[in-house]
């Protein structure tokens, strides 16, 4: 069995890398596919808020490679989607207390079982992110359009092409279509010339973000929300279709009000 | 409500901050991609102006070296204004700028 194992990463902190990683897996798990979401941030773990799990872990990935569980006891299956699980990071260790190695031998296990393994990656280029990539065959880098997101993107960009991890793809998060279009704003256009990689995603800046993450249900699973479509594309995408980009023309007031009594989106 | 005015007026030469974000980024990250230091930049520089001057007299104060990104890939670049040459005729003009 060859699940795919792909790592989500950015370098700089707050870009949305677990909004991306909850929204994508979703996205995936609600194509059917059997998706397991694994939490390397460990000391920091998030993923289980922002999916809104926190209160049914036990057991966690330390647990899991210290030998104190199996595996099977630690993945939280979860409430909405049959096929969807996420092995949570601790929180009260440090680091340190994962060796890339056994991040390997812990991602090709779950790669038997699941057809993706995707792995929230933390911030900063250490011992975290070196653990984060051990197993990864494809890595998904999230940027957003400003100066100090897309630099911290480029060096991953090349951290990742010295461990064997070329052509990762991009998702740009957080595009403002009325800052771009007035100038104000990089696009991705922009984005995409100078960091020179594949594109995978373009996802609007969207309040729904912060209010689905708030009541712990992402935003891909609401149906009608910009960022849940963009997650949705991404989905798409990732599964092999040519799905267009989403458009990131600013808005007419017409389409804006029929987003807003929830007819369009 | 300043912008919509300004837009009326039909103003909109000052150029905008992404243009300034992508021009820092590019030079920025030239650098980052070749990992040089201040320093180890500052060595190339001067013994450039010493290769130059073998063979033209520059003005080294004035002397310009920059790596430049243009798709993937990277140039070094760098020029100085040529005061004269060094074996044979003169230049024709003085300040002109020598690529290399």
């Amino acid at each position: 069995m060859g699940g795919k194992v792909i790592v989500v990463t950015s370098g700089k902190g707050g870009v949305g890398k677990t909004t991306a990683v909850a929204n994508i897996g979703c996205g995936l798990a609600a194509r059917g596919k059997k998706v397991a979401l694994v939490d390397a941030d460990i000391g920091l773990r998030n993923l289980d808020i922002v999916l809104g799990l926190e209160n049914r872990i036990v057991y966690d990935i330390v647990h899991v490679i210290e030998g104190k569980c199996r595996l099977r006891q630690a993945l939280i299956r979860d409430k909405r989607l049959q096929t969807l699980f996420l092995l949570p990071a601790a929180q009260s260790k440090d680091k340190e207390a994962v060796r890339p190695d056994q991040m390997k031998e812990l991602t090709t296990s779950l790669a038997g079982e699941f057809d993706y393994v995707m792995i929230d990656c933390p911030a900063g280029i250490e011992h975290g992110f070196k653990n984060a990539i051990a197993g990864a065959e494809a890595a998904i880098i999230v940027t957003t359009p400003e100066v100090s997101a897309v630099r911290d993107a480029d060096r991953i960009v090349g951290l990742l092409e010295a461990e064997g991890l070329g052509e990762p793809r991009l998702v740009v998060n957080r595009v403002r279509p009325e800052m771009v279009r007035r100038g104000d704003m990089l696009g991705i256009d922009d984005v995409i010339d100078i960091l020179a990689i594949d594109l995978l995603g373009v996802v609007p800046d969207d309040e729904s973000v912060i209010t689905s993450t708030n009541k712990g249900e992402p935003a891909v699973l609401d149906g009608v929300s910009r960022a849940g479509e963009a997650f949705r594309r991404i989905a798409a995408r990732i599964e092999g279709e040519e799905v267009p980009f989403m458009s990131m023309e600013v808005p007419s007031l017409w389409l804006r009000f029929k987003r807003f009594i929830g007819v369009a989106r | 409500m300043l912008e919509f005015i300004s837009r009326i007026l039909g103003r909109g030469a000052k150029p905008r901050s992404k243009n300034l974000a992508k021009e820092r980024l590019k030079l920025v990250l030239a650098h980052d991609r070749i990992d040089v230091s201040p320093g180890m930049f500052e060595g190339l520089r001067v013994d450039l102006a010493r290769v130059f001057g073998k063979y033209v007299d520059i003005d080294e104060a004035g002397m310009k070296v920059r790596f430049d990104s243009t798709d993937s890939r990277l140039a070094l670049v760098a020029s100085a204004p040529v005061i004269r040459m060094r074996r044979g005729r003169e230049t024709p003009r003085r300040g002109r700028r020598t690529d290399a």
